[in-house]
């Protein structure tokens, strides 16, 4: 092999050229900043719907402000969006406004000494009282509702119920009937997805207004380690539950291996009758099944007694501002956060994406073209039949939930057996967090 | 199939027809899946069925997926080609360079520095240091600051592919050079440079789709939609809630053609760089 100089001078020229083509920062097609502008940056999830919402908002606030631009940035979500949160924050890194989970992912934050307060912003007296704890830390208030609540219970399928002439069940006992005559007629009772396993979770969460219906005092015990889900009656039930729809060979045939999305499609054909979901999906319903949506219904998790009947409500995310952004940009970023709350901002929100149901801010109603399974949520609310999800009463959330349901879901595991290591998941994440009792 | 045969070469056709089905049926069939994901709709991907789509949207899902967030995708594609490219050029140059140094000039820190760059090999990158180093030196959320934790995750292992080539070029090379009045970088870039062709070739190979392919490094290192990398457009359609399953697989498609290319292209350059290096031995 010879050594031809040309190849030795490629060779330099490139070694040359990466150190100068390194020199310069990463490409950017997009419009640069203009003289005289601040520029706040907005993290959101990479969620489409919270993408095109966020995007709606920016574009009619940027229209609006002249001398304010804001730039949306998104992130993904899960464990690896809550690192690169926890990163930025403790980097001083983060955008100048941020959406971010409500109740124990938020304490996890620990706002006071990464954020900034918002108490004294004029939209605060609007607010739900139910949120506003959601997003307090030490008396404070830190964060703004980013969007609609939403509910925790089964969504199902309008035409397979009024093929079969059933009516919507408000005792857990009805609905295991209802799964009979639905089983009967050659239709999957329940769908599951437990490829996604978040997904597992719905029936032991939403079931949740349950738990509290017969023990008021539920949240504040566990949380001080004196109630347990293994010990607590009501508490065992749910997990109960999620074992009982599964021995009674209700299931779809492949809940094991089925994804998010194949399970909304099997409720949406009618090949499945009930889905235990959070409302959120009902906007991935909307657009993978558009013709179908007005099949689909939703009712909350029933429970033991039909009087009690109730929804769990899970609340919506917050925005918050950073310590590490001050002066003119956090001026802008307040602006930025009255703007999402006002009725303006609603109004946006709600024609962006289909919203997962009320929003929280006083004036904000809902548009009368939100799919039938969201207005279904409103006469809970209306009738004040909603209880807070417990992640939002307690700091105490396992990380292993998830992976328990699953096992107890598919019949690997008793639900007693599930509940109890549950309860040890917790106790890691309560010493972790150094709550007394624990 | 039975083993014990005495017309051997049937067998062999035999079992060579059985690896190529298999090898067929384990990479062809997915790529397939993503080909026919990619062409449906979304309201037919949801399903995730290996099917014919029902109506073919090549056009529609390929314009969604470069149009998305922006010309997010052409962006991307200009900062992960600088980041691959500035990284493992300056990989293979100082991986080559201290491997030669190691490997010629043995001295009482030879053990202390081979024993660093293993370490480079077992210990774990930690996120938040490196950030604040990153911030000390002024080079967070900049491409360089990218480019150098690249080298830096990549450079140990490299430096160790090229040690062990080196040992197998004769000392006389070196010797003749020195006596022909070649200096230490000119011996370096003239003599040796050149025959470590093949080993270079796979350290790109190697490191090129390690980098293309990182995803956690750009995430954490080079926050911000203007400095995404190939990968970190995947999540523009991926989502706990809803995933466009249609538009994830176009854009898998997309990102797949720049290594595969390059493949094709190296893949006569390392048979090639392989037969040049034996026989110089």
């Amino acid at each position: 092999m010879s050594i031809r100089p040309s190849r030795r001078l490629a060779l330099a020229a490139l070694a040359a050229g990466a150190l100068v083509l390194s020199a310069c920062s990463a490409g950017s097609l997009g419009t640069s900043d203009e003289e005289g502008t601040t520029t706040v940056s907005y993290l959101v999830d990479n969620e489409a719907s919270t993408v095109k919402t966020a995007e709606a908002l920016v574009s009619a606030f940027n229209a609006k402000n002249s001398s304010i631009q804001v730039k949306i940035e998104t992130r993904p979500q899960g464990g690896e969006g809550d690192n690169i949160v926890k990163t930025r924050l403790a980097t001083g890194d983060m955008a100048d406004v941020f959406g971010y989970n409500s109740g124990s992912l938020f304490q996890a934050l620990k706002p006071e000494q990464n954020l900034t307060p918002l108490d004294d912003q004029p939209y605060v007296g609007d607010l739900d009282p139910a949120f506003k704890v959601t997003v307090t830390a030490g008396g404070k208030l830190y964060g703004a509702p980013n969007g609609a609540a939403m509910g925790g219970g089964i969504l199902y399928n309008k035409a397979v119920y009024t093929k079969l002439g059933l009516q919507v069940p408000k005792t857990w006992a009805d609905f295991m009937a209802n799964n009979a005559k639905i089983k009967a007629a050659g239709v999957a009772p329940v769908v599951q997805a437990y490829q996604d396993t978040w997904t597992s979770q719905v029936i032991v969460l939403a079931d949740y207004h349950n738990v509290a219906a017969d023990q008021p005092d539920f949240a504040e015990k566990f949380t001080a380690n004196q109630a347990k889900f293994a010990t607590t009656p009501a508490a065992l039930r749910s997990f109960q539950r999620l074992q009982d729809v599964h021995d009674a060979k209700y299931l779809n045939k492949d809940f094991a291996s089925a994804k998010l999305e194949q399970g909304l499609k099997l409720l949406a054909d009618g090949k499945g009758a009930h889905f235990p979901m959070l409302t959120f999906t009902v906007a991935t319903l909307a657009a993978n099944s558009p013709d179908k949506i007005d099949d689909i219904g939703f009712f909350a998790l029933p429970g033991d007694d039909a009087a009690k009947n109730g929804l769990t409500v899970w609340e919506p995310g917050g925005l918050y501002v950073p310590k590490s952004t001050t002066g003119a940009k956090l001026d802008a970023a307040r602006q930025f956060i009255t703007f999402v709350v006002s009725k303006e901002g609603c109004d946006i929100m709600a024609g962006a994406s289909t919203p997962s149901g009320p929003f929280v801010v006083k004036g904000c109603d809902l548009p009368d073209t939100v799919p039938a399974a969201i207005k279904d949520m409103q006469p809970y609310f209306d009738s004040k039949a909603t209880s807070p999800a417990l992640e939002f009463l307690s700091p105490v959330k396992g990380p292993t939930l998830e992976q328990i349901t699953v096992e107890v879901g598919s019949g690997i595991r008793k639900a007693a057996d599930g509940a109890a290591l549950y309860d040890q998941d917790v106790k890691k994440q309560a010493q972790q967090l150094g709550l007394s009792g624990w | 199939m039975t083993t014990a045969t005495v017309r051997r070469p049937r067998k062999n056709h035999l079992l060579s027809l059985v690896a190529i089905t298999m090898s067929a049926v384990v990479f062809l069939v997915p790529f397939a899946f993503i080909v026919l994901t990619a062409l449906k709709d979304r309201q037919d991907a949801s399903r995730l069925e290996f099917s014919w789509p029902r109506n073919v949207q090549f056009v529609q899902n390929l314009v969604d997926v470069v149009q998305a967030r922006d010309y997010m995708l052409i962006i991307a594609f200009i900062n992960s080609t600088i980041l691959t490219v500035c990284s493992v050029t300056l990989m293979v140059i100082l991986a080559a360079m201290v491997a030669f140094v190691l490997q010629r000039r043995r001295s009482r820190w030879t053990p202390l520095i081979n024993f660093l760059v293993l370490s480079g090999l077992i210990v774990p990158p930690a996120v938040v240091p490196t950030i604040w180093v990153l911030q000390g030196i002024g080079l967070f959320r900049t491409m360089t600051g990218l480019i150098f934790v690249e080298v830096a995750f990549g450079l140990a292992f490299s430096i160790l592919l090229f040690r062990a080539f080196i040992a197998t070029i004769p000392r006389e090379l070196d010797e003749a050079a020195i006596i022909d009045g070649a200096g230490p970088v000119r011996l370096f870039f003239r003599v040796i440079f050149p025959l470590l062709r093949s080993v270079a070739i796979t350290v790109i190979v190697v490191q090129s789709v390690a980098v293309f392919n990182d995803f956690t490094n750009p995430l954490y290192f080079l926050p911000g939609s203007d400095n995404a990398t190939v990968q970190l457009t995947l999540y523009n359609f991926q989502s706990q809630y809803g995933t466009q399953y249609n538009l994830l697989f176009m854009n898998i498609l997309l990102i797949t053609i720049p290594p595969l290319i390059m493949f094709l292209f190296f893949n006569r350059r390392i048979v090639a760089g392989m037969t040049a290096g034996a026989v110089k031995g």
